[in-house]
């Protein structure tokens, strides 16, 4: 036992000079995941506003201006021009110059003054489906807004919401303002350490292979899980600097929350590395190559990680094959963790199946690489 | 520990990779205190053999022990010490950072293995290149790094894949004499090598070829008991000599020298070659035979009895 912890003080102090030393390494593992967290907080933002409104206005009262106003004071659309008919919809949608046309029909003013539900139209370009979708969201709370500001101001007296025709009613609780920045940052946790995790170790042990070292560490009494367990700890060790790196970038940057317990999230996290860590092991002694190890670690690692894991799309809406194959996706389980402990205050009662997941996986990961880490050369 | 002084013991080693046989089934036997040369060109089977002597690669067939053991039996580790062909250390750490990391893996403490290093330092001459790089030193100072790492856990067994490939003739002469300060104190030393020149400073040596050991003795006794005489061709030119003897049945080898043809002819084959020659004007002028020609006679004789097969 002595001699085990030896050599694997070696092995990770010896790793760890690899690390400092190659600038790469570096950047990959504490660059780029900063880098990731702010191109996906800011650039990839499913934060609809500004949507370019062109506006039909075929009554031409105080209250259809009234509506036009409300729909442009909030900023979500901005009113670019107006249309004689609702027909020349598609020419604009076409070119560009609008996103939505909002229709006031003649008699608009008459039918609220009579205190009969005003009908409007909203024609949106659905080419592109989230924006629509947003849009929608937006438009529908506006409208109500506005039918209330009007009915109040027609009616003293009259509670807001009596004379609205709600059918239903959407409640966010958790990201109230539906800032994507919180629903993303989560996600990009768990891709950015999938990813780093994965092919830094892939590369670190395919480079001894590459290199002629594990010719020269197999020929001396180190064990096979001495090699592993003192390579994996630097990159733990990284791993960790990553998440608290992202994760305080996350709440500086976006206003990200901590809510819940945060020792389920360290255990999540430490989980989820060593799974990915064993994957990167499995992939570079697979591989045995830089290069190809480089590539496998990419693909299997980044591809199910952004698309399998309810990072960016619903894993409730993905056909059942897919469904089905998310259930081995690690970073399912640790995104679940990341958003219920940050932003939905959650613990060790509604979280533990996770855990465990990421547990199953972890030692799935680390028993199948180091079985199929043999000292033989050929 | 084998009682009769026998360190390494390996008999019908056989190897194939893919449907390239590697190892056609060689014996191999070393003593303490001994250096054992595996002599042969590119291909012949001298890494395969030392890496399954070192528990790297698994023979399909035959029987190996290094002291007694199996050569990947965690024990034999400790008492084996590999430098292999290729560049094996850490580039990016510096010669002591090497030699440190090595000494840990063998669990060595550091009081025990400080004088050790010093000595180690000393006598490869890099106590001045400790904190550099191992990418930045020579080829040379490279090798003797990696022989300082072979060496640091004092082992009773060493094996040396091509230790003096790419090194200069100063660095070559050197490492040879630490290796030969090492056996003095009874370590068994197996060095492959594809220089005939360097079979000269091994004790006993073993002429690998295609995988098959074609000789084994004392370099010496190797050379006194050549059979083939051994010529140097004078008059004539080269161009001319070569052409005489192509097609010639007493000719095993032939190979320039200086301006000259060096020959090793058959046993019987002199007056064969002496009227081939007669024809250009030529005459053959006998010399002492060297380790290379005992290699070429045997490679020769072997080619020719696999072409009457």
């Amino acid at each position: 036992m002595r001699r085990f912890l030896i050599r694997v003080r070696a092995m990770a102090y010896k790793e760890a000079l690899h690390i400092r030393r190659d600038p790469l390494t570096l950047y990959i593992g504490l660059v780029l995941p900063l880098i990731m967290l702010l191109l996906f907080g800011f650039g990839v933002s499913f934060d609809i506003d500004h949507i370019p409104l062109a506006v039909v206005d075929d009554d031409r009262s105080p209250e259809s201006r009234a509506l036009v106003d409300a729909f442009t004071a909030a900023h979500e659309f901005e009113r670019k021009g107006s249309l004689d008919d609702a027909d020349a919809a598609g020419d604009v949608f076409a070119s560009g110059r609008a996103a939505a046309v909002l229709e006031i029909p003649e008699g608009y003013a008459r039918a609220l003054a009579r205190g009969e539900t005003a009908e409007v139209g909203l024609l949106l370009d659905a080419a592109d489906a989230s924006s629509t979708t947003a849009a929608l969201v937006r438009a529908d709370a506006m409208s109500r807004l506005a039918t209330a500001r009007v009915v109040a101001s027609a009616v003293p007296g009259m509670s807001a919401s009596g004379g609205l025709p709600v059918s239903a009613a959407t409640w966010t609780r958790f990201n109230p303002a539906g800032r994507s920045a919180l629903f993303l940052v989560p996600g990009v946790t768990a891709y950015v350490l999938a990813l780093v995790a994965v092919l830094l170790t892939a590369l670190a042990v395919a480079r001894e292979w590459e290199r002629g070292s594990m010719e020269q560490l197999f020929a001396t009494p180190v064990g096979r899980l001495d090699i592993v367990v003192g390579k994996l700890l630097p990159y733990l060790a990284m791993g960790a600097v990553q998440v608290l790196l992202v994760l305080t970038a996350g709440a500086w940057v976006f206003g990200l929350p901590l809510r819940g317990n945060l020792l389920v999230l360290a255990i999540a996290a430490i989980l989820f590395m060593l799974g990915m860590l064993g994957q990167g092991l499995l992939i570079s002694v697979v591989t045995r190559n830089q290069m190809v190890a480089t590539q496998a670690s990419t693909l299997s690692s980044m591809l199910p990680s952004m698309l399998l894991s309810g990072f960016m799309f619903p894993i409730a809406n993905m056909p059942w094959p897919l469904r089905a194959l998310s259930h081995i996706v690690p970073a399912r389980y640790f995104i679940a963790v990341l958003r219920g402990v940050l932003l939905k205050g959650n613990g060790w009662t509604e979280l533990w199946p996770d855990l465990v997941a990421l547990l199953a996986f972890a030692a799935f990961m680390v028993a199948v690489s180091t079985a199929r880490f043999q000292r033989k050369l050929a | 520990m084998s009682t009769d002084g026998v360190a390494i013991r390996a008999v019908g080693l056989r190897r194939a990779f893919a449907d390239v046989q590697a190892l056609a089934g060689i014996d191999v036997q070393v003593r303490r205190g001994e250096i054992y040369g595996l002599v042969g060109p590119d291909g012949a089977g001298k890494t395969t053999t030392i890496r399954i002597l070192a528990g790297l690669v698994d023979a399909d067939a035959g029987d190996v022990s290094v002291l007694g053991h199996r050569p990947d039996d965690g024990a034999v580790r400790e008492q084996v010490g590999l430098m292999p062909q290729r560049y094996a250390l850490y580039g990016d750490l510096s010669v002591g950072e090497n030699l440190d990391f090595f000494r840990q893996l063998y669990c060595l403490p550091w009081r025990e293995a400080s004088p050790r290093i010093e000595r180690l330092l000393e006598l490869t001459r890099l106590k001045r290149f400790v904190d550099r790089r191992a990418d930045d030193l020579s080829g040379g100072m490279y090798k003797k790094l990696a022989l300082a790492c072979a060496l640091l856990h004092q082992p009773a067994v060493l094996l040396l894949d091509e230790p003096t490939n790419g090194v200069d003739p100063v660095s070559r002469r050197e490492l040879w004499e630490l290796l030969g300060t090492f056996v003095g104190q009874g370590m068994a030393v197996l060095v492959s090598t594809p220089y005939m020149d360097e079979a000269e400073r091994c004790h006993r040596v073993g002429l690998l070829f295609e995988g098959r050991m074609l000789a084994e003795g004392a370099p010496g006794r190797l050379v006194r008991e050549l059979d083939h005489p051994v010529y140097v061709v004078e008059g004539s030119d080269r161009a001319r000599v070569t052409r005489a003897l192509t097609g010639v049945a007493g000719v095993r080898a032939m190979s320039p020298a200086g301006a000259r043809v060096r020959l090793v002819v058959t046993p019987d084959g002199t007056p064969e070659v002496a009227r081939a020659l007669a024809t250009v004007d030529a005459t053959l002028r006998p010399v002492r035979a060297d380790f290379e020609d005992v290699f070429l006679a045997r490679v020769g004789a072997d080619d020719a009895a696999g072409r009457a097969a």
